[in-house]
Formats: C-alpha cells, sequence, structure tokens
C-alpha cells in the first residue's frame, strides 16, 4: 500500500520524470494522498533552472495543543535532505506549510538521481518524523512520576490517538485500537496475538517486544477515560535505543505512525479474502448436488438414442437399393398416407365402397408393360 | 475422519434413511394448497417426533419429519471467537444463496446455524440416497471449511505482522 511507504510514488515518479526530460516542460500538478496530503509541483520553459514543490500536511499534535505550522527542528532537518539540490522559500505558498525550490542540475551523477529523488519524495516523512523526535527530546524532566515520564498524547489521524511514554531505558509506544465492527475486533486480535507471538520469538530478538492487552497499561493511569474506552484492546511497542540509531531512526517513527492504518488495512484485506473464499467453495458445493432422477433418464435415452442413429446410417450405407424400388417404397408410403386420411371415420360395410371406388390407381402393372395394338 | 465424528455422520444417515419416507400431502386446512407440514406445525397427526443428535454440547443435529416434509437443523461446533464470526459469515454467505442449493432453507431454525428443508418433491426428483450423501457430505465440508478459513486467517495474520517486524530489524 502506497501509504506505508516513506517516499511519495506519484510524487517520485513526476520528479523523475521532470529530470529525465530533454527539455524544460509545462507542469503544474496538483497531487491528493492518503492522510490528506497535499503536494503542488510546478515547472515552467520560462524558469527552466527550477522546479517548485510545496506541500501540506496535516502535523502532529500533542492532543490539545494543535501544532501552528513548522518548527524550526524541522524546517532545519528538510534543508539537510539535499542542501545542493533543495531549498526552502520564504514565504510559502499559500494554503501550503512548506515551498521548496528544487535545482535538478546541481545532481552530479544520474546514478545518485533517484537516490536523490527518493529522498526529497519523503518530504512528509521527515516532516512528521522530525516532529516526533522533538517531541521525544523536549520532554520536561519535571514531568515525571516514580521514574517514569509522563505519557505523551499523539494525534496523528484524527479520533486515533497514541500515547508515547519515555522511560530510562526505552520508550514505550501505546496504541489504543477501536473498530467499528465486532468482526473486525475479532479479526484484529488475532492479528495482535500473532504479532505477539512472531515479536517475542526467539528469530525476531532484535525487532521491539510487542505486547496485547485488553485492558490499558498501567503507564496509562490517570488518563482520559474517553482516550482510554477501546474495543480492540491496546497494543504497546517497546522501543530500545538500538531502534532510534541514525540508520532506523526515520524507518521506526514511520513504522509506528502508520501503525493504525496498517491494521486496518490488514482487516479490510482480510475481509476480502474471506468473501472471495467463500465464493469459491460456494461453486464447489453446488456442484455436489445430485442429479436427479429423471434427469438421469433423459441422458440414458438421449445415448441410446445416438447409438441407435449411428447404427441405422451405417446399415443404409451398406445396402443400395435400385432406384425403382426406392420409387415404389415412397409411392407406397404416400398411398398408405392418403388412405389414413380419407378413411378416418371407420362406417360398417363402407370397406367394400372402398375397395371398389377409392383404390389408388397402379401406374406400374405386375406384367411389366402392355403393349398397345 | 476422527472416530466421533464418523459416528455422529452416521447416525444422522441412518436417521435420513428413516426419516425421508415422505409423500405428497395436500394442505388439511385450505383448499387446492400444497405445504410442507414440518413449517406449519398445525396438524400434529401428521407431524413425528422431531430427534435431536449431540455430538458434544456445541454440536448437535435436529431432524424434524412430517408427512411430506423434512428438516434438517445443525449447529456447527465453534470453538473461539474466530470460529464463530467465520461460521456466521460462511453459512449465512451460503443461506442467503440457498436457491443454488434447492434443499437449503434461507433463514436457519433458531438456536440453529443452518437448515434444510427437503419435501415429497425434492424426493420426486432426486434419489434419495444422494440427498443423504449431500446433507452428510455438506456436513464434512462444512466443518473442513471453517478449519481452512480460520487457518488461512491466521497464517496471513503471521505473515503480516513479520512484514511490519521487518521495518524495524
Amino acid at each position: 500500500m502506497a501509504c506505508f511507504q516513506r517516499e511519495s510514488p506519484a510524487l517520485k515518479e513526476i520528479l523523475l520524470k521532470l529530470y529525465n526530460a530533454e527539455k524544460t516542460m509545462e507542469i503544474d500538478h496538483h497531487l491528493y494522498e492518503f492522510g490528506s496530503v497535499e503536494y503542488h509541483i510546478q515547472s515552467s520553459p520560462s524558469d527552466p533552472q527550477y522546479a517548485y514543490l510545496s506541500i501540506s500536511t496535516p502535523l502532529l499534535s500533542q492532543g490539545v495543543m494543535l501544532s501552528h505550522g513548522l518548527s524550526h527542528f524541522t524546517i532545519q532537518m528538510v534543508k539537510e535532505i539535499c542542501s545542493d539540490v533543495v531549498e526552502i522559500i520564504e514565504p510559502t505558498k499559500e494554503g501550503y506549510q512548506l515551498t521548496l525550490r528544487l535545482d535538478f542540475a546541481k545532481i552530479l551523477n544520474s546514478k545518485d538521481s533517484e537516490k536523490v529523488i527518493s529522498e526529497i519524495s519523503a518530504l512528509q516523512a521527515v516532516i512528521l518524523s522530525t516532529q516526533l523526535k522533538e517531541m521525544l527530546l523536549s520532554v520536561n524532566t519535571q514531568d515525571t512520576y516514580q521514574g517514569t515520564y509522563k505519557p505523551i498524547k499523539l494525534v496523528y489521524h484524527p479520533r486515533e490517538p497514541f500515547f508515547v511514554i519515555r522511560q530510562p531505558k526505552k520508550i514505550m509506544a501505546v496504541f489504543p485500537m477501536r473498530f467499528k465492527d465486532k468482526s473486525d475486533v475479532i479479526i484484529a486480535t488475532a492479528f495482535f496475538q500473532e504479532l505477539m507471538d512472531v515479536g517475542n520469538s526467539k528469530e525476531w530478538s532484535k525487532a521491539p517486544p510487542c505486547c496485547w492487552s485488553p485492558i490499558p497499561p498501567p503507564e496509562l493511569t490517570g488518563e482520559p477515560f474517553e482516550d482510554l474506552s477501546t474495543n480492540g484492546g491496546f497494543v504497546s511497542f517497546d522501543i530500545s535505543s538500538r531502534h532510534v540509531d541514525d540508520k532506523r531512526v526515520d524507518k521506526t517513527v514511520w513504522s509506528l505512525l502508520n501503525f493504525h492504518a496498517y491494521v486496518k488495512f490488514h482487516v479490510k484485506s482480510t475481509r476480502g479474502f474471506i468473501q472471495r473464499r467463500m465464493r469459491k467453495r460456494l461453486e464447489g458445493l453446488v456442484q455436489v448436488l445430485p442429479k436427479s432422477s429423471s434427469e438421469e433418464e433423459e441422458e440414458e435415452e438421449e445415448e441410446e438414442e445416438t447409438k441407435k442413429v449411428q447404427g441405422r446410417r451405417s446399415r443404409r450405407k451398406l445396402v443400395i437399393l435400385p432406384k425403382s424400388k426406392i420409387l415404389k417404397r415412397k409411392c407406397g408410403y404416400f398411398s398408405r398416407k392418403i388412405k389414413k386420411i380419407r378413411s378416418r371415420i371407420k362406417i360398417h360395410g363402407f370397406w367394400r365402397f372402398r375397395k371398389r371406388w377409392l383404390k389408388m390407381p397402379k401406374f406400374s402393372s405386375s406384367r411389366g408393360y402392355t403393349k398397345l395394338e | 475422519m476422527a472416530t466421533s465424528l464418523r459416528l455422529y455422520l452416521t447416525c444422522i444417515r441412518n436417521t435420513l434413511e428413516a426419516a425421508m419416507c415422505l409423500q405428497n400431502f395436500p394442505c388439511q386446512e385450505v383448499e387446492r394448497h400444497n405445504k410442507p407440514e414440518v413449517e406449519l406445525k398445525t396438524s400434529p397427526e401428521l407431524l413425528l417426533n422431531p430427534v435431536v443428535i449431540c455430538r458434544n454440547e456445541a454440536e448437535k443435529c435436529l431432524i424434524e419429519t412430517s408427512i411430506n416434509s423434512l428438516r434438517i437443523s445443525l449447529k456447527v461446533k465453534q470453538a473461539d471467537e474466530l470460529e464463530n464470526i467465520l461460521t456466521k459469515k460462511f453459512l449465512r454467505f451460503l443461506s442467503m444463496r440457498a436457491e443454488a442449493f434447492q434443499v437449503l432453507r434461507r433463514k436457519p431454525v433458531q438456536g440453529y446455524d443452518i437448515s434444510f428443508l427437503i419435501t415429497n418433491y425434492h424426493c420426486e426428483d432426486m434419489h434419495k440416497h444422494k440427498l443423504i450423501d449431500f446433507i452428510v457430505q455438506f456436513m464434512e465440508d462444512i466443518d473442513k471449511e471453517i478449519s481452512e478459513l480460520k487457518m488461512s486467517v491466521n497464517t496471513r495474520g503471521r505473515l503480516v505482522a513479520t512484514e511490519f517486524l521487518k521495518q524495524f530489524v
């Protein structure tokens, strides 16, 4: 699913097209993606050196406190994407949070072009992950309770908040899961149990340990009741320093941000799979139906008739009759038909009359022919 | 096949062979009407004693017979919640397409998961032993299909979980 990749595939395709074009193209694209993300890409022959990219994305907010614009830290991280190629323009375009000017001429190698363009296409992921990093780093040391920090409530998708709790040796991410349908809850619960089994196995010791429980974990004690009332339970991940090192931090943050969407997509796909499977099985079950006895008899009769017809045809081919005999047979058949038609009504004593007066004339004499003198 | 399942199915088969003696019987109350008496249950003299065959607390079969019709209701085993929803979905799916099966009832009897209604007309059109074979085969196939569905759903969940955790490694 496109939304789980850090790079936006549509944006990447357009930027690659712009880069590989021999002449500067006139482009003015608006892209709308999952999660209310909007991109605006512009390029014109009047300004052949540069292309302009604007982005509008819902920002990570801390529950009640809505975030207004991008912080200095986020802008700094965006500048570091490809400092030669990317330049932030102020003021930004109306309706967008960030506008970048892209200079493809500064990409030295064609081999590096795809890498650079991929990094630019992952702009939204960079913005969100830097916001999360900033929130984690700026946790106030006074907000501690019994050695653990107060849970930070983060809202990325509307009505789907999740909590991040900073602990001395790890960070705990807790996702309260809510579903509309009861069957979704059961399918998701089966998935969470598999996730726990896989995550806690020896082969996946490097992955963050995960846990599912129907009741809120003790770390969320004191949080508002509306945030803790769920029907899908609570999934928690223990993120250690290993998962947030320089190489993996972006991937880890992006995966955590899209966990809700990932689960919902899996539940939807499973429902579709069950439906397809049932349709397929229905065809198999219907074929087992017993055939009716009359249908079987009809089939047997048809088989016999085809055999008989074949037999008659073969007999006809073997016996060749002279033409005169064939004519005689046809005439006889015709005369019998006429007699039947004429003699429908049976009258006593009428047979004598019929024998004398209603006899069909013979066209051929038994003696052959009589010579006329 | 497990021994208990074989015994259960054999018992159902023998009961159906004895119960499936149906004949045409016009409705006694409404002129020129011909209704399956097992559904109406207005004339007790036309009904035979219903038989319940239980494999265990969760699985049972109810066979109700009358002079011109026979109703078979099945309760399928549901070990956990996932099997519960899969069974409900699948049997509801089949019931909605009852015309394809001819002998299937659109709505199961209360307390059961799926019901069949066999009338004397079905017995005239189809062989009795084949009808019974179909019912017994259907029961086996349903159990098998629910188990396979459950396994498939769990396997999919495991694969998806593996793919998700790969991103952290």
